[in-house]
């Protein structure tokens, strides 16, 4: 099987969601071939996940006064920060036949690719289950994943250097709980690559990206007329839209 | 009357829910960071939910949303139909 791979890209919150989602679309009526994509956030945003409440999870006027916008996912799973200069996400949308039909057990083999990523990088991590991935028990990576009409679609994100203070800014967290004890504690649970090794952004990138496609038959590739087209629709009526955002 | 409960699950996910009730379920919202699939499940049995007298206990709420779905071939992770029929009493008894 033959994998197409998006390099590194930086889109807002809606873009971002939206290419996934018409990528989907076009995997499912066979116009496009398996994908992974590699991205950034810009401006800095929060990901809820599809079942989550944003009013709950989110502080929005904190995120409306500091430019980091807010985006309701196509998947399941937590609210995410996905600081611009702090984290790399990644996409893959491919038929649910190339996959285990176990979620569990699907979330295992796209999550040793992060793994095998972060171990070029010197990282030893390893897959909990449900969905996270752990470095010294702390978790490094955090992954969702949707299947609809035969196609699986799993993002995750990777830690680099998230500002895990603003972090607790945007998420709806109650002002005394970000002391600097609560950062402290949250630092006990979550960790990110500049904790283990000294490297840049970059460098995480091409470590994840060999880690991805080790095994694979796959060529560098961009996504078609159709799916921007489609993408540019659902960013509009979809993703920046409060009706889908705000829907619980 | 509107209530609300949160449930972390063991070993799992978080869940909420929002009921509206007046002796029977008028209203039922549901959220957390769970997965289940098909996503549009969760409307199914937000709605099998409307008309549930609030007294009913949870196995039978249990049973209910489980003839709700059964067909639709669902499956959810990090939560169960135990645990949705346990907050919808936790919410209720609160």
């Amino acid at each position: 099987m033959k994998w197409r791979v998006i390099e590194l890209e930086t889109r807002n919150a809606y873009s971002n969601m939206a290419i996934d989602n018409a990528v989907m679309e076009e995997v499912r009526a066979g116009k496009s071939i398996p994908t992974i994509r590699f991205y950034k956030w810009l401006p800095s945003a929060v990901s809820i996940g599809t079942f989550q409440s944003m009013a709950n999870e989110v502080n929005v006027e904190e995120c409306n006064r500091s430019n980091v916008s807010y985006v309701r996912r196509l998947t399941g799973g937590g609210a995410v920060y996905h600081d611009s200069n702090g984290e790399i996400t990644y996409s893959v949308i491919a038929p649910e036949s190339l996959f285990p039909k176990n979620i569990i057990e699907s979330y295992k083999v796209i999550c040793s690719w992060v793994i095998s990523g972060l171990a070029i990088l010197g990282i030893k991590a390893e897959f909990v289950p449900i969905n996270d991935i752990v470095v010294n028990g702390k978790k490094i990576s955090g992954n969702a994943q949707t299947r609809r009409d035969g196609v699986l679609l799993q993002h995750g994100t990777i830690l680099y250097n998230t500002d895990i203070k603003k972090m607790f800014s945007v998420l709806k967290v109650s002002k005394e709980k970000i002391s600097d004890k609560f950062i402290e504690s949250v630092e006990q649970r979550v960790t990110k690559v500049v904790d283990y090794a000294d490297v840049k952004q970059d460098d995480v990138y091409f470590a994840l990206l060999k880690g991805f496609t080790k095994d694979k038959e796959f060529e560098f590739g961009y996504f078609s007329a159709d799916e921007l087209k489609r993408a540019e629709e659902l960013e509009k009526e979809v993703y920046s839209a409060d009706s889908w955002n705000f829907n619980r | 009357m509107y209530k609300s409960a949160k449930l972390k699950v063991l070993g799992g996910k978080l869940l909420e829910i929002t009921l509206e009730y007046n002796g029977v379920i008028k209203k039922a919202t549901i959220t957390g960071d769970f997965f289940m699939y098909p996503e549009s499940a969760l409307q199914d049995i937000e709605k099998s939910l409307v008309g549930t007298k609030v007294e009913r206990t949870e196995q039978e709420i249990a049973e209910q949303i489980s003839k709700k779905i059964e067909g639709i071939g669902v499956t959810m992770i990090g939560i169960g139909v135990e645990d949705i029929a346990k907050i919808v009493k936790m919410a209720v008894e609160e």
